[in-house]
């Protein structure tokens, strides 16, 4: 098998791996979705959202419901290859170690990419508002892209520490900022109706996040675990 | 801690750190006029920017220390990493400080969210999250090995989120008080001269600032280690 | 066949600054079963991590007989630590697919199939990880370490925690190892019970092996006679 397809196939099993776990246990995805419920609640009664909501503000709380959401997510999926040390079995496999990045990286972005379609209409029923427009969903899958990568690679370093737990968000927000500026503007333009002309810029600024962060995973994953 | 000689080229610089800052008070107090519209506060906008541009420099050097240690694993490096961050996160904090008060009399309020505020503000939270991600790992290895990856990692997301956030202000603009949104005066030939002087003196500075630091981290880790 | 072995050549490792191992030697030959003892916090663990690839070391290096690339190294190293590596959800079978899979084994049903034979878990091989004990879980760890057929065996405390079948178990596996084509190393702390089944002795000590000898000859070194006399 030529050295591409392994690595390919690899970064699928873990892919696999992944989703077969969660189907067993169930516990990473119903928390996500059930926690950025929970948050849209929060936000409803803390700022006293009217249910004629302007464009701007379903956008923004879609954003931060997902990035606290995926934030869980993306713990629960280091900490499960750290219970009984499977990481070292993944760092152990005969195929570049990157593989092994993007593929947890690829498991963490389709989790919070179907906990995000969950919340799309249920934002629909809460705001009266129709979020399933193609560049809205580009835009979701450019920006979990870019959030989930960064997370991935902070997730691996903030492991190693002792206050794992508390670190990674530390870590991820400030970071991914830009992620999170560009995909609220891009989704509240195409929520209010702008051509993707006008939103060109925030789409674009999203790409170069996700090139970045995938960049990054390329080139450090591997020393950020090699002790 | 031991009784070392101070090098030579560290005296140097220690002087013309503090004739640099004394005559650059001097420049800006006495022999640059006072701007027309904002009046004599304006002034602090010498040491708010020569404080920001200080700020970058060390993030940029951090990140460059950052790749030094991860290249050849040696511990000066991530001295050196850990100095810059250090320093860059004092003239972060002023250039912050020293933007509100510059935007309390002239916009009639506190806080601007303009994008070079902002981007700096944003910036002490990555760096100061820095510290925090060295305080929770145990092995010196690891605190260098990770604060190099966290440091160049940070380096390279800063252009994205200037970007970003100007991107957001042009399109969210912000209605100040009295007037137009950034920082817009013309600079007459004796306010650019002050102003090029107050970066190089802050430069100098930081190159100083950096190399105590440098030096007071390898002397604790010397004496704590006992490295030879 | 080319001949397995393991080759270390000046590795040290620094951690709070001081070496654990300090331009560290040893060499482990075709058919050999080396024992590596030392005192806890020696640095066993970290030499076989450097081996294993998933520690890097600060200088040396680390050869394998018949390997060119390091992936090639990885895919002829089995290695067994102190965490069993898996997925506590998942069932022995799934687990053992998992490997299978990461290894690229063509046919991975017998793989996995001969993997729970040797492991002896016909009887529980759908029933989760989390559900063995420290016994059944080492035994499917052995399978796991062995399901790509590696020339290199590494193997960290594996009698921690075992009771006597599942100790027995692994005498039986070892022996059944001890053949040309393979290299074993084997880290233990009170190594009594492998002087019957090792071929090799070494002794790590202040960052380097300061004794390797063939079993038959210790009594050679009655500093060696003594520690292990010691740690009985």
């Amino acid at each position: 098998m030529k050295p591409f397809q392994r690595y390919l196939k690899t970064i699928w099993q873990i892919v696999r791996k992944d989703i077969r776990v969660e189907w067993r246990g169930r516990q990473g995805i119903p928390v996500m979705l059930v926690f950025s419920l929970l948050i849209v609640f929060l936000f409803n009664f803390a700022l006293q959202l009217s249910p004629e909501l302007q464009a701007g503000l379903t956008a923004g709380l879609l954003w931060v419901s997902l990035a606290f959401a995926s934030t869980l997510g993306l713990n629960r999926s280091i900490n499960l290859e750290r219970e009984t040390g499977a990481l070292d079995g993944l760092l152990l496999a005969p195929v570049d170690r990157s593989a092994v990045f993007f593929g947890k990286s690829l498991s963490n972005f389709l989790f919070t990419t179907l906990v995000a379609l969950v919340l799309l209409p249920i934002f629909g029923l809460f705001y009266q508002q129709n979020l399933f427009h193609p560049a809205l969903i580009l835009a979701l899958l450019l920006g979990v892209g870019a959030y989930t990568s960064l997370g991935t690679l902070l997730a691996a370093l903030s492991i190693q520490a002792r206050t794992r737990d508390v670190l990674l968000p530390v870590l991820l927000f400030p970071l991914a900022l830009p992620v999170l500026i560009a995909a609220v503007e891009a989704s509240r333009g195409v929520i209010s109706g702008q051509s993707m002309g006008e939103l060109q810029s925030w789409f674009l600024l999203l790409l170069a996040c996700d090139i970045l962060f995938n960049a990054a995973g390329l080139m450090f994953f591997e020393t950020i675990l090699e002790e | 801690m031991t009784l070392t000689k101070k090098p030579t080229a560290l005296i140097v610089l220690d002087v013309l750190s503090v004739t640099g800052i004394l005559g650059l008070l001097v420049l800006v107090l006495f022999f640059t006029p006072v701007e027309a519209t904002m009046g004599s506060i304006q002034k602090i906008f010498y040491f708010h920017v020569a404080s920001a541009w200080a700020g970058m420099l060390s993030f940029l050097i951090a990140a460059g220390a950052g790749i030094g240690y991860l290249s050849s694993r040696r511990f000066s490096w991530d001295w050196l990493s850990l100095a810059a961050v250090q320093v860059g996160v004092v003239f972060g904090l002023v250039a912050i400080i020293s933007g509100m008060i510059w935007a309390r009399p002239v916009w009639n309020t506190w806080w601007v969210w303009d994008p070079r505020l902002t981007t700096t503000t944003i910036m002490e939270l990555i760096y100061s999250a820095y510290f925090i991600l060295r305080a929770g790992l145990t092995t010196p290895e690891t605190r260098a090995r990770l604060g190099a990856v966290y440091a160049i990692l940070s380096a390279a997301t800063v252009p994205l989120t200037f970007f970003s956030i100007r991107l957001f202000r042009t399109i969210h603009p912000v209605v100040i008080a009295a007037g137009s949104e950034g920082a817009s005066f013309n600079m007459s030939p004796r306010m650019q001269m002050t102003f090029i002087t107050g970066l190089i003196v802050f430069t100098i500075l930081l190159v100083d600032l950096i190399w105590h630091c440098y030096h007071l981290s390898k002397r604790k880790a010397k004496e704590q280690w006992e490295i030879k | 066949m080319q001949p397995a072995g393991i080759e270390v050549r000046g590795v040290t490792k620094r951690f709070h600054h001081q070496p654990v191992l300090d331009n560290l030697s040893l060499s482990i030959g075709d058919g050999d079963i080396c024992v590596l003892v030392g005192a806890n916090g020696a640095g066993k663990t970290t030499l076989l991590r450097i081996i294993a690839s998933l520690t890097r070391s600060d200088s040396g290096e680390v050869i394998f007989g018949g390997t060119n690339t390091p992936m090639d190294a990885r895919r002829a190293i089995g290695y067994v630590a102190h965490q069993p590596m898996f997925y506590l959800d998942l069932s022995a079978a799934e687990n053992l697919r998992h490997y299978a899979r990461l290894y690229q084994i063509p046919d991975e049903n017998e793989a996995v199939n001969l993997g729970i034979q040797t492991a002896g878990l016909e009887n529980t091989w759908d029933k989760p990880v989390r559900a063995f004990s420290r016994g059944m879980q080492q035994r499917l760890s052995i399978a796991r370490a062995l399901l790509h057929d590696p020339t290199i065996l590494l193997l960290d405390e594996p009698y921690t925690g075992l009771d006597q079948d599942a100790a027995h178990f692994l005498d039986e596996k070892l022996h059944s190892l001890r053949q040309p084509g393979r290299a074993i190393l084997l880290a233990a702390h009170r190594p009594q019970r492998l002087l019957t089944i090792a071929s090799h002795i070494a002794w790590l000590k202040d960052g380097k092996i300061i004794q390797h000898l063939p079993v038959e000859r210790l009594s050679e070194s009655p500093e060696l006679v003594n520690y292990l006399q010691e740690v009985a």
